[in-house]
């Protein structure tokens, strides 16, 4: 997730919560390779329409290179490699919908609206909090492995401690932050039971209608061919 | 006057800091679910190598947060991330859920102070994981038909039936629970020689 | 405005952090704590915000807080947060979103205010505090003393009537902190309470109204502003005290590149990738026997240039030569030791005995011992690295540094959150450390410590 704050995303979080949960039917009943491939279609439209081009080509090659794995390279390659592949590439296949509007909604929604929209939801303000802080707190870790590691190039430390000497200061000050952030966020009145605002709006649009509608038709194809 | 917060529902400081071990837990399993895409074999033992990596976050978090509802909250965290980036099903949730809510009772019974109590919390914890490779079995029909379809030779399918056989699926389930009880016990000798001696945590024993 | 009465502190069974505490602090007030480091001027900043009591745990408190007519004690802290607000040491663990309009919202948003009303509030922080240029930023691009800004527009936005600041400009440089004092004044002039803990003081002399000074949890006296500027050299060194006006002095200019003994940097060409270069053929050198200061306002080219002289990233262009032989990356590393600014990172021991110990190859003890001592840590010698205080942490980051017998060592920051009997401390080991024949670098912006340990001063 990024960090922008901008509203105005191509979809609304909810509607990409409600695309997610549909792309999981679709992987689950396996009817048939045209309705996931109408799916790819359709989600990679919609990333062309955002104007993400890029990730759009990039996406739908992907699909094709391992369309091509699975029915042309691995059934004519050794057994041997072919084992190791077939299961990753299967499952890849199976998971394609999931992961591709997954990314989609990883590179428009910011944190903030996603946050919004599990207020929204009605998802318990614990979990929403924790959430937040975990996803917050991923880019602090690589800064955290980034500097252990150059103290770590300048001094002798034997190889079979390296493991316990990248994770013990992680776990400190990742102690030692949760006491600091902890205090900053009680300062700031996290703990208030009032109902949370937000800066930000959300609203359903055209768009958002429209996904849903061909969304939904996605999920009445596939019980219909079942 | 003396002032113990330690009122039995979660509080803003317990919420962050299981944000906090939860970010960090996500970071280590979401390396090895990279290198179990690497082979099939990796991935059926991937919770069982995330459970022995995963030690050390999992005991801290809990001799951080002594109270009911940090272990569901940390793998609903992880479950529902894997789930919203399309990484994996809907399965990763519910098995995250049923894991944790065991996990959550055996700390209530054993009064979350208890390093045991901890251990067996997540071994239930580690389980959680299993929802990765899970579907692999629950699709198994349609997706031996498919391979097949695509013109396999035999052996390679007979190799594959192994692959995703009832003792493969035991296998799945026992890798965490080893992988658990040797990563609590790594992380128990850390917290001595480290956490402990720091100050950072007062109650394991 | 802020009443503190008859307060002690302490956890059970150790001994008291604050002992009878009494101070009345006045409506628009600019109140300094200070004191040597662990005198209790934070705590003292707890007990206003309500951390105590209300986020210590195990802790006993005696006597009474009060903010207006609101108890703290028995004031919930999301209550207390609405008329105090808070800036901490650490600008790295203050904010909790990804970008920083929302983290100026944040504090608003978890009281509940309406939409409009938030949008005009941003707008109001913003144009206030001049804090245009933070807006719609990713927060982890930000530096030290951004950081630290947006903290105390998360806080403006809030619209506390007190602040209370524990040591908010430890960890930034010169050109940051000079914001910050931009920023206080525009909170005086607003008719804001101030309650400030620092040891750094030359920024805060025109602000303050009174200044406490305490000792060993005591406060030992209440000084006004005239008495506290007019406190002799003497005095206020014997109270442990940094300089309270920026000192004067300059320090000759780095040597050119091109010796042959020592350290040259010739025509060096630093940066990240082929757009962002933050150095462009800079060339200086250094010599045994003498410690070179490097200064300046860049906060992140500092540290990016000591990374690359220490052979942890490649140059782009130009060369790094020890007596008159260039260095590759990996002899760089291996001549090389760095004390970082943030120590958390390099100390990976089970204690700080062991963490000697594994500096260097074949330590003798009584090495080990006469440099704990020189820093005064031989009594701490048992403990958990992590179980020290930030200074004492700083301390042991150089011992280890010394310890490693590499030919370069340098510092980044190594005074950042030192009093001023530990930093006369690190000055007087690094001056002798020089003297010994090995080549001392130190990025710093502490002038007080340049001025008495530095030979030579490179401006960048």
């Amino acid at each position: 997730m990024h960090h922008r704050s901008r509203s105005g995303s191509f979809l609304d979080p909810r509607t990409f919560l409600l695309l997610l949960l549909i792309a999981n039917v679709i992987t689950f009943s396996q009817i048939s390779l045209w309705i996931e491939m109408g799916w790819i279609v359709f989600v990679d439209s919609m990333i062309l329409l955002s104007g993400k081009y890029k990730m759009a080509v990039k996406w739908i090659l992907l699909f094709c290179i391992l369309l091509l794995l699975q029915y042309i390279v691995l059934p004519a390659s050794p057994e041997i490699i072919a084992t190791i592949f077939v299961i990753l590439v299967n499952y890849s296949i199976r998971m394609f919908p999931c992961l591709l509007i997954g990314s989609f909604m990883m590179r428009e929604i910011s944190l903030r609206q996603f946050v919004l929209a599990m207020r929204k939801l009605h998802f318990s303000e614990k979990l929403i909090i924790s959430l937040s802080v975990t996803i917050r707190y991923f880019p602090a870790i690589k800064e955290e492995i980034y500097h252990t590691k150059d103290a770590m190039s300048l001094r002798k430390i034997k190889s079979s401690k390296k493991l316990e000497a990248m994770l013990v200061p992680l776990m400190m000050s990742a102690a030692a932050t949760a006491e600091e952030l902890s205090a900053a966020a009680v300062t700031r009145g996290i703990e208030n039971p009032i109902k949370k605002t937000s800066l930000l709006t959300l609203k359903l649009n055209f768009n958002d209608y429209a996904c849903c509608v061909i969304g939904c038709l996605f999920l009445v194809g596939t019980f219909i061919l079942k | 006057m003396s002032q113990i917060s330690n009122s039995s529902s979660l509080k803003g400081k317990d919420l962050i800091t299981i944000g906090i071990f939860s970010s960090i837990y996500f970071v280590i399993n979401f390396i090895f679910m990279l290198l179990g895409g690497l082979h099939p074999i990796m991935w059926i033992l991937m919770p069982g190598f995330i459970a022995l990596f995963t030690g050390l976050p999992f005991m801290l978090m809990c001799s951080k947060v002594p109270k009911m509802g940090a272990i569901l909250l940390m793998g609903v965290i992880t479950g529902l991330i894997y789930f919203i980036t399309g990484m994996f099903t809907v399965v990763i949730l519910i098995t995250f859920v049923i894991a944790c809510v065991l996990g959550e009772v055996a700390r209530f019974i054993s009064g979350y102070y208890s390093v045991k109590g901890n251990i067996v919390a997540f071994i239930f914890f580690s389980l959680g994981m299993t929802g990765s490779p899970l579907p692999i079995w629950i699709m198994h029909e349609k997706f031996m038909a498919q391979i097949s379809g695509q013109g396999m030779p035999d052996s390679y399918i007979k190799s594959l039936e192994r692959l995703s056989s009832p003792v493969m699926l035991l296998i799945l389930f026992f890798a965490p629970i080893i992988g658990a009880v040797l990563g609590a016990w790594i992380s128990k000798r850390l917290f001595h020689k480290h956490f402990e001696k720091a100050g950072m945590v007062t109650n394991a024993s | 405005m802020v009443s503190i009465q008859g307060v002690s502190y302490g956890y059970e069974s150790r001994k008291k952090i604050l002992k009878d505490i009494n101070l009345e602090i006045k409506q628009g007030e600019c109140i300094l704590l200070c004191g040597e480091s662990g005198c209790g001027k934070t705590t003292m900043t707890k007990l206003v915000n309500g951390l105590i009591p209300h986020f210590c745990e195990q802790c006993e408190l005696e006597g009474t807080v009060r903010i207006q007519d609101m108890e703290v004690a028995s004031t919930k802290l999301y209550k207390i947060a609405e008329s105090v607000g808070s800036v901490f040491q650490n600008p790295k663990s203050q904010f909790f979103q990804l970008d920083t309009d929302s983290e100026i919202a944040f504090g608003m948003e978890n009281q509940g205010k309406s939409k409009e009303e938030m949008q005009s509030r941003l707008q109001n922080t913003v144009h206030n505090l001049h804090l245009e240029k933070l807006l719609g930023r990713n927060i982890f691009e930000l530096s030290g003393g951004e950081k630290q800004l947006l903290a105390f527009a998360s806080v403006y936005a809030m619209n506390p009537s007190v602040y209370v600041l524990d040591e908010p400009t430890a960890n930034l440089d010169f050109s940051a902190i000079q914001s910050i004092k931009q920023l206080l004044r525009i909170l005086k002039q607003n008719g804001h309470t101030i309650i400030i803990a620092e040891h750094r003081l030359s920024f805060l002399y025109d602000l303050l109204d009174r200044a406490v000074y305490l000792k060993n949890g005591i406060l030992i006296k209440v000084y006004s502003k005239e008495e506290f500027l007019a406190l002799s050299e003497q005095d206020r060194k014997r109270m442990g005290l940094r300089c309270l006006k920026e000192e004067e002095g300059e320090l000759p200019k780095a040597h050119g590149a091109g010796k042959d003994i020592g350290l040259s940097i010739e025509a060096l060409t630093v940066g990240y990738k082929k757009k962002c270069v933050l150095f462009n053929n800079i060339s200086f050198s250094a010599i045994q026997g003498e410690i070179l200061a490097i200064t300046g306002y860049n906060g992140i080219g500092k540290t990016t240039l000591i990374r690359c002289v220490c052979g942890l990233m490649k140059q782009m262009g130009g060369q790094i030569l020890l007596d008159g032989k260039i260095m590759p990356e990996k002899v760089r590393r291996q001549q090389c030791i760095l004390v970082m600014q943030d120590v958390n990172h390099q100390l990976f021991a089970e204690s700080v005995w062991e963490e000697c110990k594994i500096s260097g190859d074949g330590l003798e003890d009584s090495v080990i011992k006469s440099e704990l001592k020189q820093m005064g840590l031989l009594s701490y010698a048992d403990r958990h690295p992590m179980a020290l205080s930030g200074g004492q942490k700083q301390r042991l980051a150089i011992v280890t540094a010394i310890l490693s017998c590499k030919k370069i060592l340098i510092f980044d920051e190594p005074t950042s959150g030192l009093d001023y009997a530990t930093m006369i401390m690190v000055s007087t080991r690094l001056k002798k450390l020089a003297k010994s024949g090995r080549i001392v670098i130190v990025v710093t912006h502490d002038k007080e410590f340049m001025l008495s340990a530095c030979d030579r001063v490179l401006k960048i």
